[in-house]
């Protein structure tokens, strides 16, 4: 009965819509609309944080090496090969014949200006791990460069080929970051016709597009739009203005996957993980500090039904997780300490640090508000009183970097970083937003990024997720799935880092 | 007259000038953002040194002399977000709201005035008794709801109008008529208030007594008569609508000022939600201002009180 | 608006009943009052009773069972009005959430009524300099857009329920200063005013005894407005993230998170709305109600 009637409403709207018909795509012109959620700080790949902006990275800029996301493998791009002359530093051929979409030629000079400007604190990188690794960048000839790493740095491969995108020397020299933001040019295989700060880009196809491993543009036309409600984004999505949208909640997913042959709902799991970060090091005012006692962040990681969350919240790929990574990254052992749910034990574990009727704490969020009050009611129902504050990513580090927040669910998505450092080396090294400042773990991670020895890495990157367990510094949580909702003219197979490639996208 | 305006201005400026006041008060209570301008691995050192530079650690009365001398000249700093030039920011966004301020007062008082007309000409009739309950319903009713209600019904399921953006004027449609009935009941009640006062006062039945046709009582002298307080109170309500624009903008994702500034509060942005507090008031000055003048200049009278 | 005179209470004792008896013809005879008046009462004794009323803990999360339907839409009487988007009970949210409403719109009313209150009558009663800035700082109020500071407002101290009652109570006097200040200057002039004032009692005592009682009618109608004007903020607030933080159930709140599955669970987002609308409504048909009753001329 009940559920004949869920069909049926289900139904009536799916007829509605499709009675009153589907606009086409815009097929016709060439042109494939896209939503973004959040208003993008600066398009300037350097200078903003989000997911957003790594999808426009991968479209116009280009980095010197390509990882391939279905096989992994490491492809040549902007460079055609490269070797380690010594432990720190790597000599790589520059791809010849390249030009930047504003015509200047691509070459040695271009790759020596992009890495000494991101290197340098002052030049103010957003994500500093994504570039600081870096000393200097040397021409040799003109389609030769050396760059030298700090420290040893094995990762450099995989940095290379994701984050450190190639800039237009005397373009970038000119007009800077806030220059770029506006007015972007890179070698990708899209090119930035329109920039409206926050709320529209339009990209057109490169038709100069170099021969690259990340493939030819097919369609013609991208036109990115900010809507920040998911609610608007699937009522456009139904009248037929947008394509194309995508970190769709289960939920609604789930019901447009119900609705037929309308769209296509592909799900794919990402690298990004949620969890609970506790302030042990006792940054915030909190007096006295409960989170400094290992008991009360135990008692934490016991009051959350993971599971749960997992299958009636986030569904589709999400998966547990129990470190501060994502399980596919180099190093990221996954046999450390679990803490299933159990309630009972919580309530047992607060008591025994002296707080038997629990204690009230300010609760930070800022996305996923329905994840975060969810897990906010475990917390209220083992006697952890929590102060709700759901605020913008931004609003939110800052107060982290000033060390202000004692509990908060975050996520981290790596940048699609395969590699354990992507994480554990950006939250526990000591860093302004590391809540826990533990030296031990410092030291053991130091080593591990450090190393050029593979077996040598696992085994500290191991020690290292082991104490952070032991000592439930934080309490992870799950990994994240991604929903992807298109029309059924688009032709388009997600990959399971979050990245979405406009570049092999096509029409149906 | 001329002294009449310019005690207004005066008044005016010192008005503006409280709320500048008062609002950079209160964000400055919010501390500074001298950490997180610094970046994430910025050592303490770093931090004060970013503090002296942009002069968080003067008085605030310093500060807000700064900001208000930089104001006057159309400065407002640059978004800590996007870090562009808050004025060149807002300006992008301002034309948005101001159409949908314009077509939500001309839609409030293209239904309104009407309606309180028709209603005082024949009191406790079936269309007085309609107006009265419009009016009190519209009142009653969440403009965040009633928007949401609006999305379902004409852009999912009849799909008259696009459910979101600003690119046609049929996206203008639905945004106007919910920014538009906040401010109908008011300007009904007064219309028919007024209409009444006029109807019922010496001054129309001579002309009645003395053979002028009923439309003509009716607009030439009522109207006319009637309509002078409802043009101060639309200016009125202009001033409060664009400064209610935060809610419409946000359902209907337009991207105006009402909408950067919820953002922007969301963001910790706090030159440009400083700035958009600012020109939201001065709206609302500006429009009364004129009111007032309207009101002197049409009704001598006001000019000594 | 030009407010009504009030009507002398003597001519109305020679000419027929007492007071209390037209007030009460009047009162019986008004179907706006009585409804209005009805349902907020009928909501307070929900609001008083939510305990008791309420079928399940408005805070127990079942996350197996989200987003059940309402017992009219095919769903079961375990859940009258289904669940939320946690497995919550919705009915039980509903109920107490009618507490949260009336609280902060009874508080904050309260608040900026006193704050209003004694501002006007100062500026009706002193006038000259008094007057001067008391209409200057009503219209520096009037200047700040509400919603606006309201959010940042809340935004810099967090969202609980004692900062939005707080920042509802300080920003909403601006309608109480107007028409108590106004009201004030008419009572002022009257005689029983200049008696009491010539045959020396202090001003408090005049202010107390003399004007009060004469314009508490103009009062009791701007509280109820005002009540109806905090609950619609409130839940403005609530909608747009910086109001009443989660889990407190607030219907505003509500709303906003049933606004995710509109599309799918429109209902989600209609019941807590149409009891929002249902609730000023009431509240506003009250205040009118009680404006006709006190002042017979104003809607003849």
């Amino acid at each position: 009965m009940k559920a004949a009637y869920l069909k049926t409403t289900a139904l009536a709207l799916a007829m509605s819509v499709a009675t009153t018909g589907i606009a086409l795509a815009d097929k016709a012109n060439d042109t494939l609309r896209v939503a973004y959620t959040k208003e993008l700080e600066n398009v300037d790949s350097y200078f903003n944080s989000s997911r957003e902006g790594v999808v426009l990275q991968r479209a116009v800029w280009d980095g010197l090496i390509y990882r391939d996301p279905i096989t992994n493998e490491y492809k040549g791009n902007l460079a055609t090969s490269w070797e380690w002359i010594d432990d720190k530093t790597l000599e790589l051929k520059l791809r010849e014949g390249v030009t930047f979409h504003n015509g200047d030629a691509f070459d040695a000079d271009d790759v020596v200006a992009t890495v000494n400007f991101v290197a340098k604190e002052e030049s103010g990188v957003k994500t500093q791990r994504n570039v600081n690794w870096m000393e200097t960048a040397e021409k040799v000839d003109d389609y030769t460069v050396r760059i030298k790493t700090k420290e040893v740095f094995p990762a450099a491969i995989e940095f290379l080929s994701g984050p450190v995108s190639m800039y237009p020397a005397e373009y970038y020299a000119e007009v800077g970051p806030s220059g770029m933001g506006l007015k972007p040019v890179g070698t990708g295989p899209y090119k930035v016709v329109e920039v409206i700060p926050g709320q529209k880009f339009v990209l057109e196809k490169n038709e100069n597009y170099h021969d690259s491993p990340k493939g030819q543009p097919s369609i013609g036309k991208v036109e990115i739009r900010t809507i920040p409600d998911v609610n608007t984004q699937i009522a456009e999505l139904f009248s037929g203005s947008l394509d194309l949208i995508w970190q769709v909640p289960a939920d609604q997913a789930e019901k447009l996957a119900a609705m037929g042959d309308q769209f296509v709902v592909t799900n794919e799991s990402t690298m990004r993980v949620g969890y609970l970060s506790m302030d042990a090091a006792g940054r915030s005012s909190m007096d006295p500090n409960p989170f400094q006692d290992i008991k009360v962040r135990q008692a934490v990681n016991y009051a959350i039904d993971r599971n749960a969350l997992v299958d009636n919240l986030l569904k589709g790929k999400s998966k547990v997780v129990w470190t501060p990574c994502f399980p596919s990254q180099f190093g990221c052992d996954q046999n450390v300490t679990e803490y299933p749910y159990d309630p009972a034990k919580a309530k047992e574990l607060l008591a025994e640090a002296g707080y038997p009727d629990g204690f009230e704490t300010e609760f930070y969020a800022y996305r996923d508000r329905d994840y975060a009050e969810a897990i906010s009611s475990y917390l209220n129902a083992v006697g952890i009183k929590t102060d709700f504050k759901m605020l913008q990513y931004s609003a939110l580090r800052e107060l982290n970097m000033k060390g202000e927040v004692p509990l908060s669910f975050q996520t981290w998505g790596s940048y699609s970083i395969n590699d354990a450092s992507a994480m554990v080396s950006q939250f526990f090294k000591h860093g302004s937003l590391d809540t826990t400042r533990d030296d031990q773990v410092l030291e053991w991670l130091d080593v591990a990024d450090q190393s050029n020895d593979p077996a040598k890495r696992i085994e500290y990157y191991s020690k290292a997720l082991t104490r952070i367990a032991d000592e439930a510094y934080w309490a992870p949580m799950f990994s994240y799935n991604t929903n992807y909702v298109m029309n059924t003219d688009v032709e388009y197979t997600p990959t399971a880092d979050e990245v979405l490639r406009f570049t092999t996208m096509s029409w149906k | 007259m001329l002294p009449f305006i310019l005690k207004r201005l005066g008044l005016a400026g010192l008005v503006a000038f409280t709320v500048s006041f008062i609002s950079f008060s209160l964000l400055f209570l919010s501390g500074d953002p001298a950490a997180a301008l610094a970046g994430e691995t910025a050592s303490g050192e770093d931090i004060e040194a970013i503090r002296r530079l942009y002069g968080f650690d003067r008085p605030m009365l310093v500060q807000y002399g700064e900001w208000l001398f930089q104001a006057l000249r159309g400065n407002f700093g640059e978004s800590y977000y996007f870090k562009l030039p808050v004025s060149s920011l807002i300006a992008d966004r301002l034309s948005v709201t101001m159409t949908l301020g314009v077509c939500g007062i001309t839609f409030a008082l293209l239904t309104a005035v009407p309606l309180g007309v028709a209603a005082a000409i024949r009191p406790n009739s079936i269309i007085d008794r309609v107006a009265l309950f419009l009016s009190v319903a519209g009142q009653a009713m969440p403009s965040f709801w009633f928007g949401l209600i609006l999305i379902v019904l004409f852009g999912i399921k009849l799909r008259w109008l696009p459910p979101s953006g600003a690119s046609t004027w049929q996206h203008f449609i639905m945004p106007t008529i919910v920014l538009g009935y906040y401010a109908m009941p008011a300007i009904m009640r007064l219309t028919r208030a007024g209409m009444l006062e006029v109807l019922n006062s010496d001054y129309i039945r001579t002309a009645r007594a003395k053979g002028a046709g009923e439309g003509r009582v009716l607009f030439k002298h009522a109207l006319r008569n009637a309509i002078i307080p409802v043009v101060s109170l639309a200016a009125v309500q202009m001033g409060f609508m664009l400064g209610g624009s935060i809610v419409v903008e946000s359902i209907f994702a337009l991207h105006g000022a009402g909408y950067l500034a919820w953002e922007s509060i969301a963001r910790n942005d706090l030159p440009t939600v400083q700035a958009l507090i600012l020109i939201f008031s001065m709206f609302y000055i500006i429009f009364t201002f004129l009111a007032d003048v309207l009101n002197a200049w049409l009704d001598p009278r006001m000019r000594s009180s | 608006m030009a407010l009504q005179e009030p009507i002398d209470p003597l001519l109305e004792e020679i000419s027929g009943p007492t007071p209390r008896q037209i007030l009460r013809k009047r009162v019986q005879g008004h179907m706006g009052l009585l409804f209005g008046a009805g349902v907020v009462l009928v909501l307070l004794v929900i609001a008083i009773l939510a305990p008791v009323l309420a079928p399940h803990d408005p805070y127990l999360q079942d996350l197996a069972n989200r987003m059940v339907k309402p017992v009219f839409m095919g769903g079961t009487w375990e859940h009258p009005l289904g669940t939320d988007h946690l497995g919550r009970d919705y009915l039980s949210r509903l109920i107490y959430g009618a507490r949260v409403s009336l609280l902060i719109g009874s508080v904050a009313a309260l608040i900026s009524g006193v704050i209003g209150t004694a501002m006007g009558v100062a500026a009706g009663y002193f006038g000259g300099r008094v007057d001067a800035v008391v209409t200057f700082l009503i219209n520096v109020r009037l200047a700040m857009p509400v919603v606006l500071v309201a959010l940042a407002v809340v935004a810099i101290l967090g969202g609980s329920l004692q900062v939005v009652i707080a920042v509802l109570g300080l920003l909403l006097w601006d309608r109480f200063a107007v028409v108590m200040r106004a009201s004030t200057l008419q009572v002022r002039r009257r005689e029983y005013v200049s008696a009491a004032q010539a045959i020396g009692a202090s001003t408090p005592r005049v202010i107390l005894s003399e004007i009060m009682p004469n314009i508490v009618n103009n009062l009791i109608v701007i509280v109820t407005l005002e009540m109806a004007h905090a609950i619609l903020l409130e839940a403005a607030l609530s909608f747009l993230g910086l109001g009443v933080q989660p889990p407190t159930p607030s219907w505003g709140l509500m709303v906003s998170e049933g606004k995710n599955m509109m599309l799918f669970e429109p209902w989600l987002v209609l019941i807590p709305g149409v009891v929002l609308f249902v609730l000023v409504l009431a509240i506003n048909l009250m205040g009118d109600g009680l404006r006709d009753v006190t002042a017979p001329d104003s809607r003849s």
